[in-house]
């Protein structure tokens, strides 16, 4: 299309401005739920994968493939870490335990707190340590240390130094029976799977069992691990595997695929037919309110053709005009569809359980060429009928029609 | 010897309606040569549009031949029609039918810009045709701000842009009191005197009365078609 085509359709387009803003803002809106719409459903996805290899850890070993809670602890934990660890394509192992503990703050109140047991042993930590020091393999003399996350931190007012006691209460909703454990703070963490609201602890495994009551050697809930370099999570997952066969390891890529395929999938479904949906009322509207004003201008459009512009021309001339409609409205829809994930974000995060470090909505660049592709098809869909009226419109009886009427 | 601007053998055109064709031009044949003034006269539904239409082809005949410059035009398809009305034929309606978003002298450059004349070429013949028609003041205004004479004498300008050979007006006066439609005539003259051919559909026989010629219809067919 040529310059021309584009500034006559610009100037038919500015001549009914309160039409062609309609227009542009019933698209910013369409445009901005589809925006939203392809940044959720891969927004997840992408940060889900995130908040997994976030602390360098690639392959999660369970005894079981089932929920978190209704997962049976991998048994004679010690004896399989160190398995593992043997393994050529394994670089480290974390074994780890979940539970809760109860503590009491400077107000007498207690706080029921997510409470991490964890192999103090390993270079990478599943959580990232923001200030002072991390939990260290030997002791220092005095109370056992625990790094604590800053919310934990702030409604105790602590500071990496200050004491604490934890009571366990591990034994899922059983308070256990050992005593009360004091704790020294060595530093402040960030959980990557913490929520907004969550309170979390973690200690060495010796300490957290001594807090729950708990042989150490015991069992463990899940295995950290991190293949060797060169290796890749595939081959580490391989050798766990054939080691053991009554474990069940994963590399990340296998839990965000299953992540994608199970629960993802319906999410993606319906998030797919409300774009759809969403898509469809953009059409409608632009088909109409072309359709309206082709209909209020076929006279001059049959003067046009007389004059000499080609079927070509007229039809190209209302191509343009859906495709300026739509395009404003899609650029428009762009900090308009942020804003909106932004807020909805917020919303969604209100949610107990849902860690602060996920998002809903992240930006990938496939989401913007989508959202333009889709926009695109829109805009060339909306016109086809309005440009069907146009190239079909009879030059003579159209000019006599207008002077009968 | 030029072949004639335009001509028509036999031409019928019919429509096709629930209660039977409408036969809108029957079997009619005529011939306009260069540098004529013809007006075309009759009584309401005698077919004076309908001819005029098929001579700019704008519509097809149903059957018979229609020349342009002395080539038959039945066959050609819509792009080579639009590239002849464009550069050979000036069409003036009724009611102007200016665009209304664009200025009087933006309406002037339309065709011209269709046709693909430079801007600058544009915009001297432009300047130059709204001094022809006498509205070298109101270059800058839209339709809506000029009266009817005004916006007829425009939509002359723009109908002879691309320099046509044949200018055909349909009940050009017809939207406009008695003194300003004798004006319009009399631009009309002026265009046929500089040497433009001209025909003009009308209803009014003092309009009809100030060509050179004069076609009179009743019923689809040509009653008389002596110049006077
Ligand atoms: N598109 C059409 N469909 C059906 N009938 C038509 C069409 N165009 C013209 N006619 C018929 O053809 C006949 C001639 O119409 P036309 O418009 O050429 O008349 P006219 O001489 O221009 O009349 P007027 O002076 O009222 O403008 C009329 O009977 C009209 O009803
Ligand atoms: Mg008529």
């Amino acid at each position: 299309m040529s310059a021309k085509v584009w500034a006559f359709a610009l100037r038919s387009l500015a001549r009914q401005p309160g039409r062609a803003i309609l227009g542009i803002l019933g698209v910013a809106a369409v445009g901005a739920l589809l925006f939203d719409m392809l940044l959720l459903s891969r927004g997840l996805l992408v940060s889900f994968r995130a908040l997994l290899d976030s602390a360098g850890f690639d392959v999660r070993v369970m005894a079981a493939d089932a929920p978190a809670l209704a997962r049976p602890r991998i048994a004679e934990a010690e004896t399989a870490a160190a398995a593992i660890r043997a393994l050529p394509d394994v670089d480290e192992v974390a074994s780890l335990r979940l539970g809760n503990a109860i503590v009491t703050g400077p107000d007498g109140g207690t706080h029921d707190i997510f409470f991490i047991g964890a192999d103090a042993q390993t270079r990478r930590r599943p959580w990232i340590l923001l200030e002072g020091r991390d939990l260290g393999a030997s002791d220092t003399g005095g109370p056992p240390p625990l790094v604590v996350n800053r919310r934990l931190a702030t409604t105790l007012r602590l500071r990496p130094g200050s004491e604490l006691t934890l009571r366990g209460d591990c034994a899922r909703g059983v308070a256990s029976a050992a005593p009360p454990v004091r704790f020294r703070v060595a530093g402040f963490a960030a959980f990557p799977f913490d929520d907004p609201k969550a309170m979390t602890a973690a200690a060495r495994l010796a300490d957290f069992g001594r807090t729950c009551g708990l042989d150490e050697k015991s069992d463990a809930d899940l295995f950290l691990v991190a293949s060797r370099e060169g290796r890749g999570p595939e081959a580490a997952v391989r050798a766990i595997r054939a080691l053991r066969l009554d474990l069940h390891a994963f590399s990340n890529e296998e839990i965000v695929a299953r992540f994608q395929q199970v629960g993802f999938s319906y999410f993606r479904q319906i998030s797919a037919v409300l774009s759809t949906i969403t898509l469809f009322f953009g059409f409608l509207l632009i088909t109409v309110l072309l359709t309206v004003s082709v209909n209020q201008r076929f006279a001059e459009i049959a003067a046009l053709r007389a004059l000499g512009f080609t079927r070509r021309r007229v039809v190209l001339d209302v191509l343009a005009q859906a495709v300026l409609l739509v395009g404003a409205g899609g650029v428009l829809s762009l900090p308009l569809g942020l804003a909106l994930a932004r807020w909805l974000e917020s919303i969604l995060h209100a949610m107990p359980e849902i860690p602060a470090a996920m998002h809903f909505f992240a930006f990938e660049p496939r989401a913007l060429a989508t959202h333009a592709l889709l926009l695109a098809l829109t805009a060339v869909l909306a016109a086809l009928y309005p440009m069907r009226l146009v190239s079909r419109l009879p030059i003579a009886a159209t000019l006599r029609s207008e002077m009968v009427t | 010897m030029s072949p004639p601007v335009v001509e028509a053998r036999g031409v019928t055109r019919t429509f096709p309606m629930p209660a039977g064709p409408v036969v809108a031009v029957r079997d009619l044949s005529v011939t306009i040569a260069t540098g004529e003034f013809v007006s075309i006269c009759g009584p309401s539904g005698c077919g004076k549009s309908t001819l005029l239409h098929i001579l700019g082809c704008v519509d097809t005949p149903s059957s018979g031949e229609l020349l342009v410059d002395g080539r038959d035009v039945s066959t050609l398809g819509d792009a080579a029609r639009s590239a002849l009305r464009l550069s050979k034929i000036g069409f003036v309606f009724q009611r102007f039918f200016l665009l209304p978003m664009l200025t009087a002298a933006e309406n002037v450059e339309l065709p011209q810009a269709e046709a693909g004349v430079s801007r600058a070429e544009r915009r001297s013949r432009t300047s130059a045709l709204l001094d022809y028609v006498g509205l070298a003041h109101r270059t800058h205004h839209r339709p809506s701000q000029l009266s009817g004479g005004e916006a007829q004498r425009v939509a002359i300008a723009r109908a002879l842009a691309n320099r046509p050979r044949l200018l055909l007006a349909d009940e050009p006066t017809g939207e406009l009191d008695q003194a300003t439609g004798q004006q319009i005539v009399g631009l009309f003259e002026r265009v046929h005197a500089d040497g433009t051919t001209v025909v003009v559909v009308t209803h009014d026989p003092a309009i009809a009365a100030r060509t050179p010629r004069m076609l009179s219809m009743r019923d689809g067919r040509i009653e008389d078609g002596a110049s006077r």
